[in-house]
């Protein structure tokens, strides 16, 4: 009888914490803080302006109370670009009735990536670009961007295969412009994290 | 004793591929890893390409002009527009000079008899006769 007692207790033990600890935990935030007076700043993508395959401009302003997930390749890549894009039209896919939820593929290849060829890319992939911008810009503007906002990757290297070395990261950046993520967008099931955690920051939004 | 006869002829039946195959089994798992290696980011695994930008090889009527124009385009790769299946595809497929003759035929036996495509295997002689005649753009 006692012991009975004691497992109706731990159950309505159990019941109170999880109610307790109902809100689930947060993603993480990426990259340094600091304290300024009581506030925490975090890290945030830095100002930026492209032009994507229908020559709009494109900075953060775009992304204003969005979420958008960002990556970096060129479309005469051969080795993981095609795998990126295949996982990335499965996040586009998940993402199809998430209006607040938006794709930014940046080519570390602006020269011979133009606009045009951008369009092409975007057009026979099947997207649009009010959903998925494929943008292009100042070489260097998009390495910098690469390198100290979404700490990813992204530099030209002629002994490479293609001429360029990159990560295959997909970014998951926030309403605040902050990374919530960083995933392996060659890998199927780090994807699926990523499908996940979109989900997940949207309930934080909605909170 | 008739049902144990016509099991026995079923049984026949089923292992004569088996007996035939050993050497088409080995064609066909090589190929699968060079395959993975070589095609599969583009094509994808499961041979069906990609939008527009990268044709398929399952259900692909590219194959159906033989092994001969896959065996070339493999090796010295092709430019330009190609219609596939009434799709105009136009992103260069760079060739892959470093395969040997007989990974060439071990691809081409995989991609042959994968995704629903059926054919005969490609031995690695014949491979070598047809790729002697393909030195022009397929």
């Amino acid at each position: 009888m006692k012991l009975q007692w004691s497992s109706v207790q731990a159950a309505v033990f159990g019941t109170v914490l999880l109610m307790a600890c109902g809100n689930e935990k947060p993603l993480p935030i990426f990259g340094q803080r600091e304290l300024v007076g009581t506030d925490t700043v975090y890290h945030t993508i830095a100002p930026y302006q492209f032009v994507d395959q229908d020559s709009a401009v494109i900075t953060n302003a775009t992304f204003k109370d969005q979420i958008y997930v960002a990556d970096f390749f060129f479309t005469s890549c051969r080795t993981i670009c095609p795998i990126m894009k295949t996982q990335m039209l499965r996040v586009y896919e998940a993402t199809a009735e998430m209006p607040d939820v938006k794709i930014l593929s940046h080519t570390i290849d602006p020269e011979y990536d133009t606009v045009a060829l951008l369009h092409d890319f975007a057009e026979r992939l099947g997207v649009t670009s009010n959903r998925w911008h494929f943008v292009t810009g100042v070489k260097d503007s998009i390495y910098k961007i690469a390198q100290t906002s979404y700490f990813a990757t992204a530099m030209e290297d002629k002994s490479e295969p293609d001429g360029f070395i990159h990560s295959g990261a997909f970014l998951l950046i926030d309403k605040k412009q902050r990374i919530r993520g960083k995933y392996d967008g060659t890998k199927e099931a780090e994807v699926n994290k990523l499908i996940a955690d979109i989900k997940k920051l949207r309930r934080e939004d909605a909170q | 004793m008739r049902n144990s006869i016509v099991g026995f002829i079923f049984l026949a039946i089923a292992c004569v591929p088996g007996q035939r195959d050993v050497k088409f089994q080995q064609y066909y798992a090589e190929g699968e890893v060079l395959y993975q290696q070589h095609c599969a980011n583009c094509h994808q695994a499961d041979g069906s390409g990609l939008g527009k930008l990268y044709p398929p090889l399952a259900k692909s009527d590219f194959l159906e002009k033989g092994p001969e124009a896959v065996l070339c385009l493999i090796k010295y790769g092709v430019e330009g527009e190609m219609i596939v299946n009434g799709i105009t595809y136009n992103k260069a497929m760079p060739g892959i000079p470093s395969l040997t003759e007989l990974e060439i035929a071990e691809i081409v036996t995989y991609i042959l008899n994968s995704w629903g495509n059926t054919s005969e295997m490609v031995e690695v002689n014949q491979a070598s006769l047809i790729l002697d005649t393909c030195s022009e753009t397929p």
